[in-house]
């Protein structure tokens, strides 16, 4: 596997009798964007977690910057340069948009005033600069989830992983943080994305990899990845249900 | 950071010296309320009680509101404060304005001590841990006689003086309250616009979330656990002063120190830097002239009516007295604006 | 050695009265994920009803069982709907709102009798029962033998009747048993009513035993939360089990050491519990850091 930048090698996560993730391993080089897609219940969101921090690994290693980081809790994964959305979006809906971002500028920028200005630019950045002063829990969905990337962004990270951003999104906003995302690796950012939508990993025209039950079955080029019989069995066997 | 980072703050965000003017004026205010009164005892002494309380109830509301870490043991931080204090005067004869340095750093370590267990408990689970640590404080005070005096209690002999903290008039207590209500206001202040402020609410919002970005929960937590605590222990040596005598009852009963703290804040507005005080502003008054009148005929029933406005703060008022008054605004302002 | 078989079976006559006032707490928390602080209080109304019904009816508190525990149910229903219902998902209200109850039942109980203290005698008061030696005074075993007939019925009701097969569908998963067709709200209210007839049965029981007060109920309320963290939140067995470990440390601390102390055990335990296995002996694993937001 190429780039030292992200490591993980046979990673594992049970619950009990259950696989959830079996023995992943990829590396990502910095500026990398890959997407990780599988059908519901495939262990996306897990395999997340456990490169985040926020659930411990049974087995296997994360590496970051070639250091081993596979026992850190999420906090100093986030010093280190992680930055995360959530699946379902945890916005503090009692702040404003501005705090809401704030709260992930304060990171590196301990003084009101610095964490104030960098928060309102990573919202100029993600298109929500005229939303600063609304309370984050009057924000449509689409809204939700740009505010969760500005707060990463905030953070200053040098990997942005993102957690099904685009559910529950329509067609017009899916295309907006597309480009958002697609701008963001442009400007050399390294992502990871968790996708089950197919089309727009189509639209990312970068590496793919497809988790089954736990397990890597394809890693590749969309083109390649998505006429693979296997991929197309597991999403396919799926639909049949 | 950069170094040429601007100082000004981006629109819409209130700095701490914004929230300082504000909180001068709402001290002339108070201030003329002490001189409009200043040849009332009685009065006075509603307003020192008044303040007193204001004070705690913010400090309570720097973890319990802020952080959302709802104690209801804050009388052990007030108790720590009081005996600390007064064994300090009647044994060493240490003046009062020092010992508010042991009261304060002794309550924040037995805060800090007891919570860095506890705080892995959420929601009700930490409200009852730090219930039944006020009733093991209780009994400890009746039991360990040397210290506490026991159930009979310690009291501090009248010798009037600056220095002891003990004065003849009751002018110059609503005014030393008045000066503890300003620095409570100003450290809340300061906890509330910065960083810690921001943290203890993404904490108490979602823990995963604040990890996510970065903070480190248990510490903020217990940070914000050792102001509040500090706070109030300085408060419980201030009153041991004013009463100038203490016994578990006085500063142990759960609803009259350790509940009442969390219930002025709540009816003013909790999590709202100003909401305690206006709590503070309604309940006491109002608590005295209960006790005053009706507790006098019916035993208990200055109680009764404070349980009464407590379930229906808690069913019709949720945001509080602050909370609602901003509500309103905001909805009036958009509608006419 | 028959000095402490004498206190471990006072322990155990403990124990029972614990047990018997934390189940209906652990069934409230367990289903409504509520912590009912005025759970004390539940239990000196329930005491006081049996004054009552000895001071106006002349009966026996066993006799006036069938009156305080209907009461008690319909009582414990009309919170539940009235007060908590409408802060359904709003845990630090709730909390406030039992807080206020605690004080507006110890504080009504106080003005109307200004303090005077009661007992409801019984015709079985003064009954010794002597087992090889040791002396049981039979209102403490007829309170243990209760106790164990409540958690035999209440076991036996959430696993064999449609009801209780609701109940724990509430339990355990809200959204899906109101998909199920399930009256999440009317289960609720039973279960509180459950609840608070449990507290006043065990209310009715020991008014022969203590001399009442409006304030007693805070007397149990703290035994009552560290059998809960000892047996385990939620667990019907756990409160069994925890009411007599709690009651036997009590009643041996309180011969070793001192009975004043008691609280600081009871404390001990509890922070120690925590500790070592925060779901208790029987609890839910995580029930305790998932706290009370989990669902809707």
């Amino acid at each position: 596997m190429s780039g030292a930048f992200l490591s993980l090698s046979g990673l594992t996560k049970r619950f009990g009798g259950l696989t959830a993730v079996s023995d992943v391993s990829f590396g990502m080089a910095a500026g990398d964007l890959i997407s990780i897609i599988g059908p519901n219940g495939a262990g996306k969101t897990t395999l997340f977690n456990l490169v985040t921090g926020q659930l411990p690994a049974t087995a296997g290693r994360v590496a970051f910057k070639g250091q081993d980081i596979t026992n850190e809790p999420p906090q100093v994964r986030a010093r280190r340069g992680f930055g995360r959305t959530f699946q379902i979006s945890k916005t503090l809906t009692a702040l404003t948009t501005l705090e809401n971002a704030m709260v992930g500028a304060f990171l590196h920028h301990r003084d009101l005033a610095a964490a104030s200005r960098r928060a309102e630019e990573m919202l100029e950045l993600v298109g929500l600069g005229a939303r600063a002063g609304i309370k984050a829990g009057n924000l449509t969905l689409s809204e939700r989830r740009r505010l969760e990337i500005a707060r990463a962004l905030a953070l200053d990270c040098s990997v942005l992983l993102l957690d099904e951003v685009m559910a529950g999104l329509n067609q017009t906003e899916v295309a907006d943080v597309i480009a958002l995302v697609r701008r963001l690796h442009r400007e050399g950012l390294t992502i990871l994305v968790i996708e089950h939508n197919l089309k727009v990993v189509r639209a990312f025209e970068s590496r793919v990899i497809v988790l089954d039950f736990g397990a890597m079955i394809a890693d590749g080029m969309p083109e390649a990845v998505l006429s693979d019989p296997n991929v197309v069995e597991a999403y396919l066997g799926r639909k049949r249900t | 950071m950069a170094v040429s980072a601007p100082r000004r703050a981006a629109e819409g965000i209130t700095t701490f010296a914004a929230e300082a003017l504000r909180i001068a004026a709402i001290l002339v205010v108070l201030l003329a309320l002490i001189w409009l009164y200043r040849r009332d005892p009685f009065t006075l002494n509603i307003l020192a009680y008044t303040f007193l309380f204001a004070s705690l109830a913010s400090a309570w509301n720097i973890i319990g509101g802020f952080g959302g870490q709802f104690s209801l043991g804050h009388g052990v931080f007030f108790a720590i404060g009081a005996y600390v204090t007064a064994n300090l005067y009647i044994h060493l004869g240490l003046s009062p304005w020092i010992s508010l340095i042991p009261a304060a750093g002794l309550a924040a370590g037995a805060a800090v001590l007891v919570s860095w267990p506890t705080f892995r408990l959420k929601g009700p689970f930490f409200a009852i841990a730090t219930m039944a640590l006020n009733e093991v404080a209780f009994v400890l005070a009746n039991y360990s006689d040397t210290l506490t005096g026991g159930p009979r209690g310690l009291s501090v002999p009248f010798k009037a003086g600056l220095a002891n903290m003990i004065f003849a008039s009751r002018l110059s207590y609503a005014l030393l309250m008045l000066g503890f209500l300003a620095v409570c206001l100003l450290v809340c202040a300061y906890a509330y616009r910065s960083r810690l402020g921001y943290y203890l609410q993404a904490v108490q919002i979602d823990e995963d979330a604040a990890r996510a970005a970065g903070i480190r929960v248990l510490r903020v937590k217990l940070t914000g656990m050792a102001m509040s605590a500090a706070l109030t222990g300085i408060g419980g040596a201030i009153f041991a002063m004013y009463l100038r005598f203490v016994d578990p009852p006085t500063l142990l009963s759960l609803p009259d120190v350790g509940v009442k703290f969390a219930l002025i804040a709540l009816i003013g507005g909790v999590g709202m830097l100003y909401g305690p005080l206006a709590g503070a502003l309604l309940i006491v008054p109002l608590e005295f002239q209960l006790r005053a009148g009706l507790g006098a005929s019916v035993p208990g029933g200055n109680l009764l009516v404070l349980g009464v406005i407590l379930v229906l703060c808690a069913l019709f008022l949720k945001r509080g007295i602050v909370g609602t008054a901003v509500m309103l605004w905001d909805r009036a302002r958009r509608r006419f604006w | 050695m028959s000095g402490l078989l004498n206190i471990i079976v006072v322990g155990l006559l403990l124990g029972g009265i614990y047990g018997l006032i934390s189940m209906g707490l652990n069934l409230i928390f367990g289903v409504i994920r509520i912590v009912n602080f005025a759970h004390g209080e539940l239990v000196m109304l329930g005491m006081y009803g049996a004054y009552m019904c000895y001071f106006l009816l002349g009966m026996d508190p066993y006799a006036s069982l069938v009156i305080v525990v209907p009461a008690m149910f319909v009582f414990g229903v009309l919170i539940q709907r009235f007060v908590l219902q409408p802060l359904q998902g709003e845990p630090m209200m709730q909390i406030f709102a039992t807080f206020g109850l605690l004080l507006i039942f110890q504080n009504a109980v106080l003005a109307i009798t200004r303090g005077v203290g009661y007992t409801a005698p019984s015709a079985l008061s003064s009954i010794v029962v002597d087992v090889g030696g040791i002396k049981i005074s039979l209102v403490r075993l007829i309170a243990l033998v209760a106790v164990s007939a409540a958690a035999l019925f209440l076991s036996w009701f959430v696993k064999n009747t449609m009801l209780g097969k609701a109940v724990r569908a509430v339990t355990q998963d809200r959204r899906a048993a109101r998909l199920m067709g399930i009256h999440v709200e009317w289960a609720f209210m039973l279960t509180f009513g459950a609840g608070a007839a449990l507290a006043g049965l065990a209310g009715t029981l020991i008014a022969p035993i203590y001399t009442m007060s409006p304030q007693i109920g805070g007397n149990f309320i703290l035994a009552a939360f560290a059998v809960v963290v000892l047996g385990g939140l939620g667990s019907v067995w756990g409160a069994y089990i925890g009411g007599f470990l709690i009651g036997v440390t009590e009643a041996v601390a309180g011969y070793y050491l001192d009975p004043s102390l008691k609280t600081a055990i009871w404390f001990a335990i509890f922070i120690g519990m925590l500790i070592v296995r925060p779901s208790g002996l029987f609890g839910v694993v995580g029930a305790e850091e998932i706290g009370l937001r989990e669902q809707d």
